[in-house]
C-alpha cells in the first residue's frame, strides 16, 4: 500500500473516531449501520471484485447469523459470550453448504445464489415456530460480554468500528497474498489458471467460505445494532443491494463497499426527508456512477487525485 | 478551521439552550414552541397507498382542527419508511433523536411494529402505535412508551367466528388467509371462536402475499365445503376475486369475507360481488352515525373517495392524541403526563366510542358488513360496505381474561 | 383429478405468460450477453400504458400494441443512451440498469399510485368456457395460452427458418466470428433487443389483465424469467418454452399441492438441477 493511501485511511480512521464526540446520536447510529452494511458489502465483493462471483445470497448469511445470536439469547437465555461464537458459525457453516454453488459461473452462479437466497428468506418467513415469522425476534439484549455491556450508542459504534478495522486489515493481507492473486487470477482467466496447475474450484469455495464468515460476523453486529431480527433481513432487496453497494462505491477496493453503504444509506435516510421521489434519486445516481464513475466512488477519487498535473514531469 | 468551530460553538450552544429550556420546568404552555409529531408511513413502496390513505386521513383531521392543540401548533414531520423495518428503526430514530419530535405515529406495515417499539424502548419517546396491528405489540410484547389506537388483528375476528356460526350457518368451512402475520391472527381469530362454538374446519388455505395465481388456491378447496371464508391483504384481495368469478366458484360455494373488501379494493371488485358478507372489522364508510357522517362527507370532497379503514385510523389517531393534549394543556414535554393523557382520555371516532384497556390497545366495536350499492351525496353511486351487525365494545381479548389469553400465545398457522 | 387437470391448464397459462416475458430475455441474455435488470420495467411500462389505453378506448388490441410500443421505446431508450455505454462490463450494466429500473419503477408509483390496477378486458374474453372433466376454465386464460402458443410458434419460425434467426444463432453460439463474416452485428442486437422489450411490454399488458398492474411487479417477473431462462439455458429459444412451462407447472402444483412451500417448491429444483448441471437444461458451453 503506497504512502497517499496509507495517509488517507488515517486521516479517514481520525475522522471515524471522532464521529461521536462531533454529531448527535441519530449520526452515530446511522453511521454504525453503514459499517455493518459496508461490511457486508464487503463480504460480497471478495466474491464480486476478486474472484469475479456476484453473488445475490450474502444476506442470507448474514441473516441466519443475527437469527442465531437473537433466538439464542432471546429465547434460550444464552449469554453473549456464547451467542456472538454461536451465530458467526451457523452462518459460516451455511457458507460451506452453499459454497457449492462455486460450481457455476457467471450468471449461472448468480442465479443459484438468488435461488439459495430466497430458500433462506422462505424458510426466516415461515418456519414461525423458529424465528417467530414476519414479526422476527424481539428484544434482543444490548450486547455484553460478562460484566462488560455496551450501555449506548457510542460504545457500540466504536466496537463495530473496531471490529471493521480488524476485518480490514485481515481482509487486506488476504486480497494482496497469493490466495488473492489467484482470485483475481480466476477472475480473468480460468482457463489459463488451470493450465498453470490451479485447482480454481477449491480456491473459489475457500474465498466462499471466507465470505460467508464476514457476513455473518456483521449480521451478528446488526442484530446487535436493531435488538431484533426480520425476515426482511434475508430478503431479495437486501441480498441485491450488499452487491450494488459494492459496486457502486467500488469494486475490488478495500474502502469502496463501505463508501458505497455510506451512500446507499445516506441517500434513502437524507433525501426522503425532503424528496418523495428518493427513489428516483437512487437510480439516477447509479446510472451516473456508471457513467462518471466506472470504478465507482473509489475509481472516481483515484481519478480525480491521479496526478494529472504530473504529466509533464515523466 | 473557523466555520468548524463556530458549527461546534452553535451545537453547544444550542444544546445549553435545551438544557436550560428543560430545566425551566412546567412553564405555561402559551410560551413553548410547536408540539411536534412524527408520522412513520409507508410513502413508497408495496404498501404505498395505504400509507397514503394514513398520511391524507392525519393531515385531514389537523387542518380542520387548524393544526392546534392544548394552546400550541402542531407540526407534523413525515418519513418514508418503504415498509422496510430497517428503514423503519432509523426514521424513527432520526425523528426522535434529530427532529426532536415530541411523539411518533405509526407505522402501517406490521413488520415495522417492533422496530418501531424498539426506538420508543431505548430513547423512551411515547410511540402512538396507528395502525400496525400485529397481536404481539398489546399482548405479549408490550413496551411502557407505547400505546396502540388503532387495532389489534384477532380483535376484529373473533366476533366473525361467531357470526359466521350462527347467522351464516357455516358449519364445515374453508379457510384462505394471506400467509403473514397480520393473515395468521385475523384468520385464526375467527377460527378459534367458530370451533368454539362447534363449527368444522374442513381446511386452512394460507396464500403467500406474493401469490399471483389464485387458480391454484382456488383447486385447493375441498368440494364439500359448506362456506368458503376468506382473511386477505394487497393485491390478493382483487387477484382472488378475480380468479373466484372467472373460474366459476360463485356458483359452487358460498363466499363471506372475513377481512377483504375495503374501501381502496372495491373500486376493483367484480360487480357481482355485490350482497356478499364482506368484512368484519371496526371501520367501514357505511357506519350510519352523524360522526361518520360527516367524516365520509368530508374525506369524500376531499379525495373523491371513500375512506378505508387506514384513513380513519389515522384521523383518529389524530382526534385521540389532540384529546390526550388537550387535557395536559399541551404539555407534552412531560412524556409520562402524556402517556397517562392517552391512556385515560375517551374520544368519540368516526368508528364509535374508542377507550384504551389495560393493556393498552382501545376497546371499540366490530361492524360484520354487506357490500351494496348505495348513492352517497358526493359520489354518486357507489359501492358502499353497509353494517348488518355490530359486536360492541369488544376487546382485545375477546370474552376471555387476559391472563387466560395470553397463556395460549398468538395465532400461527 | 379434476383439480389435477385445472392446475395443468393453470401451469400452461401461467407459463405462456412467462415464456412472453423470457423468451426476449433469453436472446438479448444469450446473445448480446447484456444482463437486464430493468427487463421487468418494459413489462410493468407496458402494463401501465396498456391499462391507459384500455381504459380510455376500450380496445384490447389497441392496448397490446400500445404496451408493446412502450416496452419497445423504453428498450431502445435504455439501450442507446444507457446499456450501450456499458460493453461487456456485467457489473455496469447491473447497476444502470437497476438505476433505470428504479427510476421507472419510481415514477410509475408517482403517476399511476400504488393500487393494484385490473386491466379491463374486452366482454367476449369474459367468460368462461365449459371443458371436459367437469372444468369451467375463464376463456381469457385460454386466449392468453394461444397468445402464448402463436409468439412461441412465430418465434421458433425466425429463429430457425430464417436468415436472420439463422444469424442470431450463430451470435449466440460465436459472436466474433459472426462480426468477422461480415454480418451487422450491431443491426442485429438492435433488432433482438427492440423485439424482446416489445415483447416484454406485450405481456405487460396480458400480465395486467390476469395479475393486476402494480408497483413492484417489475421485480417478480423479472424473478420468474431469470428462473425460466436459466433453467431452459441461456440463448436457447426452446428452452425458454420448456424453462417456462417447468415453471409454470411446478409453481401450479406446488401452490395447490403445497401452498406453504411454494418458496421453495419453484427454487429448490432450479438450486438442485443448477448445482448439477450448471448450463441449464439446453444452454450453450459458453457460459460467461
Amino acid at each position: 500500500m503506497n504512502q497517499t493511501n496509507r495517509i488517507a485511511l488515517v486521516l479517514l480512521l481520525g475522522l471515524a473516531l471522532l464521529l461521536p464526540q462531533m454529531a448527535g446520536t441519530y449520526w452515530v447510529t446511522l453511521s454504525t449501520q453503514m459499517l455493518i452494511f459496508g461490511m457486508l458489502a464487503l463480504s460480497a465483493d471478495l466474491l464480486l471484485g476478486h474472484a469475479g462471483l456476484f453473488s445475490l445470497c450474502h444476506a442470507a448469511f448474514f441473516a441466519v447469523s443475527a437469527y442465531t445470536t437473537a433466538i439464542l439469547q432471546v429465547r434460550y437465555g444464552v449469554s453473549g459470550a456464547a451467542a456472538v461464537p454461536a451465530g458467526i458459525l451457523a452462518g459460516t457453516l451455511l457458507g460451506t453448504l452453499f459454497g457449492l454453488s462455486v460450481r457455476t459461473r457467471g450468471v449461472y452462479f448468480i442465479l443459484v445464489t438468488l435461488a439459495m437466497g430466497y430458500i433462506i428468506w422462505g424458510v426466516g418467513y415461515r418456519w414461525t415456530a423458529l424465528t417467530g415469522g414476519d414479526s422476527g425476534i424481539t428484544n434482543v439484549p444490548a450486547p455484553a460480554l460478562g460484566d462488560l455491556k455496551v450501555t449506548n450508542a457510542s460504545q457500540f459504534y466504536y466496537l463495530v468500528l473496531a471490529v471493521v478495522v480488524i476485518v480490514l486489515i485481515v481482509y487486506q493481507r488476504l486480497v494482496s497474498s497469493a490466495f488473492g492473486l489467484a482470485l483475481r487470477g480466476i477472475k480473468t482467466g480460468e482457463p489459463r489458471m488451470r493450465s498453470l496447475g490451479f485447482q480454481p474450484g477449491a480456491h473459489l469455495y475457500t474465498a466462499f467460505v471466507i465470505s460467508s464468515f464476514m457476513a455473518s460476523v456483521a449480521g451478528v453486529l446488526y442484530v446487535y445494532l436493531n435488538r431484533f431480527v426480520n425476515p426482511v433481513t434475508a430478503s431479495l432487496h437486501n441480498n441485491v443491494e450488499a452487491v450494488l453497494m459494492a459496486i457502486v462505491g467500488g469494486s475490488g477496493t478495500l474502502l469502496g463497499p463501505f463508501i458505497g453503504a455510506g451512500l446507499v444509506l445516506g441517500l434513502r435516510n437524507w433525501v426522503s426527508t425532503f424528496f418523495e421521489l428518493h427513489l428516483v434519486v437512487m437510480g439516477l445516481v447509479f446510472i451516473a456512477v456508471v457513467i462518471w464513475a466506472p470504478g465507482g466512488v473509489v475509481g472516481l477519487v483515484r481519478r480525480l487525485m491521479s496526478p494529472a498535473g504530473k504529466e509533464g514531469q515523466s | 478551521m473557523k466555520s468548524f468551530q463556530s458549527k461546534w460553538m452553535k451545537r453547544a450552544g444550542t444544546a445549553l439552550a435545551l438544557a436550560a429550556a428543560a430545566m425551566v420546568g412546567t412553564a405555561t404552555a402559551q410560551t413553548k414552541g410547536p408540539i411536534r409529531i412524527g408520522v412513520l408511513a409507508p410513502i413508497t413502496g408495496p404498501l404505498a397507498t395505504p400509507g397514503a390513505e394514513m398520511v391524507d386521513g392525519m393531515k385531514m383531521f389537523w387542518e380542520m382542527n387548524k393544526y392546534t392543540a392544548g394552546g400550541r401548533k402542531i407540526e407534523l414531520v413525515t418519513a418514508d419508511t418503504t415498509c422496510n423495518p430497517d428503514q423503519a428503526l432509523t426514521q424513527a430514530r432520526r425523528l426522535a433523536l434529530q427532529e426532536k419530535v415530541h411523539f411518533l405515529i405509526g407505522p402501517l406495515c406490521g413488520h415495522e411494529g417492533p422496530a418501531v417499539a424498539q426506538v420508543s424502548k431505548e430513547t423512551g419517546i411515547p410511540l402512538v402505535l396507528d395502525p400496525a396491528g400485529a397481536d404481539t405489540n398489546t399482548k405479549w410484547d408490550r413496551t411502557p412508551s407505547v400505546v396502540r389506537t388503532a387495532v389489534s388483528a384477532s380483535q376484529i375476528s373473533h366476533p366473525f367466528g361467531d357470526y359466521l356460526y350462527k347467522e351464516l350457518g357455516a358449519r364445515n368451512a374453508t379457510f384462505i388467509g394471506s400467509d403473514y402475520t397480520w393473515g395468521h391472527e385475523v384468520a385464526g381469530g375467527m377460527i378459534r371462536t367458530y370451533k368454539e362454538l362447534g363449527g368444522k374446519v374442513n381446511k386452512v388455505i394460507w396464500a403467500p402475499l406474493a401469490t399471483t395465481d389464485y387458480g391454484a388456491s382456488l383447486a385447493a378447496i375441498p368440494a364439500d365445503s359448506d362456506a368458503v371464508v376468506v382473511a386477505l391483504a394487497g393485491v390478493a384481495r382483487i387477484r382472488f376475486c378475480e380468479a373466484w368469478y372467472n373460474f366459476g366458484y360463485d356458483k359452487k360455494f358460498k363466499l363471506h369475507g372475513g377481512y377483504w373488501l375495503h374501501e381502496d379494493a372495491i373500486p376493483q371488485i367484480d360487480a357481482r360481488a355485490v350482497g356478499l358478507i364482506s368484512n368484519s372489522v371496526h371501520y367501514v364508510a357505511g357506519i350510519d352515525t352523524p360522526e361518520n357522517k360527516a367524516f365520509v362527507d368530508d374525506y369524500a370532497r376531499r379525495y373523491k373517495k371513500l375512506p378505508s379503514w387506514f384513513a380513519e385510523s389515522s384521523y383518529t389517531s389524530g382526534l385521540w392524541t389532540k384529546a390526550a393534549i388537550d387535557s395536559i394543556n399541551g404539555n407534552v414535554e412531560d412524556r409520562a403526563a402524556f402517556l397517562k393523557a392517552m391512556r385515560t382520555v375517551q374520544v368519540k371516532a368516526p368508528r364509535g366510542p374508542l377507550k384504551l384497556d389495560a393493556y393498552d390497545n382501545p376497546i371499540q366495536n366490530v361492524y360484520i358488513t354487506r357490500l351494496q350499492k348505495v348513492k352517497h351525496p358526493i359520489l354518486g353511486d357507489v359501492l358502499m360496505n353497509i353494517p348488518v351487525k355490530t359486536y360492541n365494545n369488544v376487546s382485545q381479548f375477546w370474552t376471555d381474561k387476559p391472563e387466560d389469553f395470553l397463556k395460549r400465545g398468538p395465532y400461527k398457522p | 383429478m379434476n383439480s389435477f387437470i385445472l392446475q395443468t391448464f393453470n401451469g400452461i397459462s401461467y407459463a405462456a405468460l412467462l415464456f412472453l416475458l423470457a423468451s426476449g430475455f433469453t436472446l438479448t441474455f444469450g446473445l448480446m450477453r447484456i444482463v437486464n435488470m430493468a427487463h421487468g420495467s418494459y413489462y410493468l411500462l407496458g402494463g401501465y400504458i396498456g391499462l391507459v389505453v384500455a381504459k380510455t378506448t376500450g380496445n384490447f388490441a389497441l392496448a397490446l400494441l400500445a404496451g408493446g410500443a412502450a416496452g419497445a421505446l423504453l428498450g431502445f431508450v435504455a439501450d442507446k443512451v444507457l446499456i450501450k455505454r456499458t460493453g461487456e462490463d456485467h457489473l455496469a450494466q447491473v447497476l444502470i440498469t437497476t438505476g433505470l429500473a428504479y427510476v421507472v419503477g419510481d415514477l410509475a408509483l408517482k403517476v399511476w399510485g400504488g393500487d393494484a390496477q385490473k386491466l379491463p378486458i374486452p366482454m367476449i374474453m369474459r367468460g368462461v368456457v365449459e371443458l371436459p372433466f367437469d372444468i369451467v376454465y375463464p376463456i381469457f386464460r385460454v386466449f392468453l395460452t394461444s397468445v402464448g402458443i402463436a409468439v412461441a410458434v412465430l418465434l421458433w419460425i425466425l429463429y430457425r427458418k430464417t436468415q436472420i434467426g439463422a444469424a442470431i444463432r450463430a451470435g449466440v453460439d460465436d459472436r466474433e466470428m459472426v462480426s468477422a463474416t461480415g454480418i451487422h452485428v450491431d443491426r442485429l442486437f438492435i433488432i433482438v433487443s427492440a423485439l424482446a422489450s416489445f415483447l416484454a411490454g406485450f405481456s405487460g399488458v396480458l400480465g395486467g389483465a390476469f395479475l393486476t398492474v402494480y408497483p413492484g411487479a417489475e421485480w417478480e417477473i423479472l424473478v420468474f424469467a431469470l428462473v425460466v431462462v436459466i433453467v431452459g439455458g441461456l440463448g436457447s429459444l426452446e428452452g425458454a418454452m420448456i424453462g417456462a412451462l417447468i415453471v409454470g407447472l411446478l409453481d401450479a402444483y406446488g401452490r395447490w399441492l403445497l401452498p406453504e412451500m411454494s418458496y421453495f417448491v419453484l427454487f429448490g429444483p432450479m438450486a438442485i438441477l443448477l448445482l448439477f448441471r450448471p448450463r441449464g437444461l439446453f444452454g450453450t458451453a459458453n457460459m460467461t
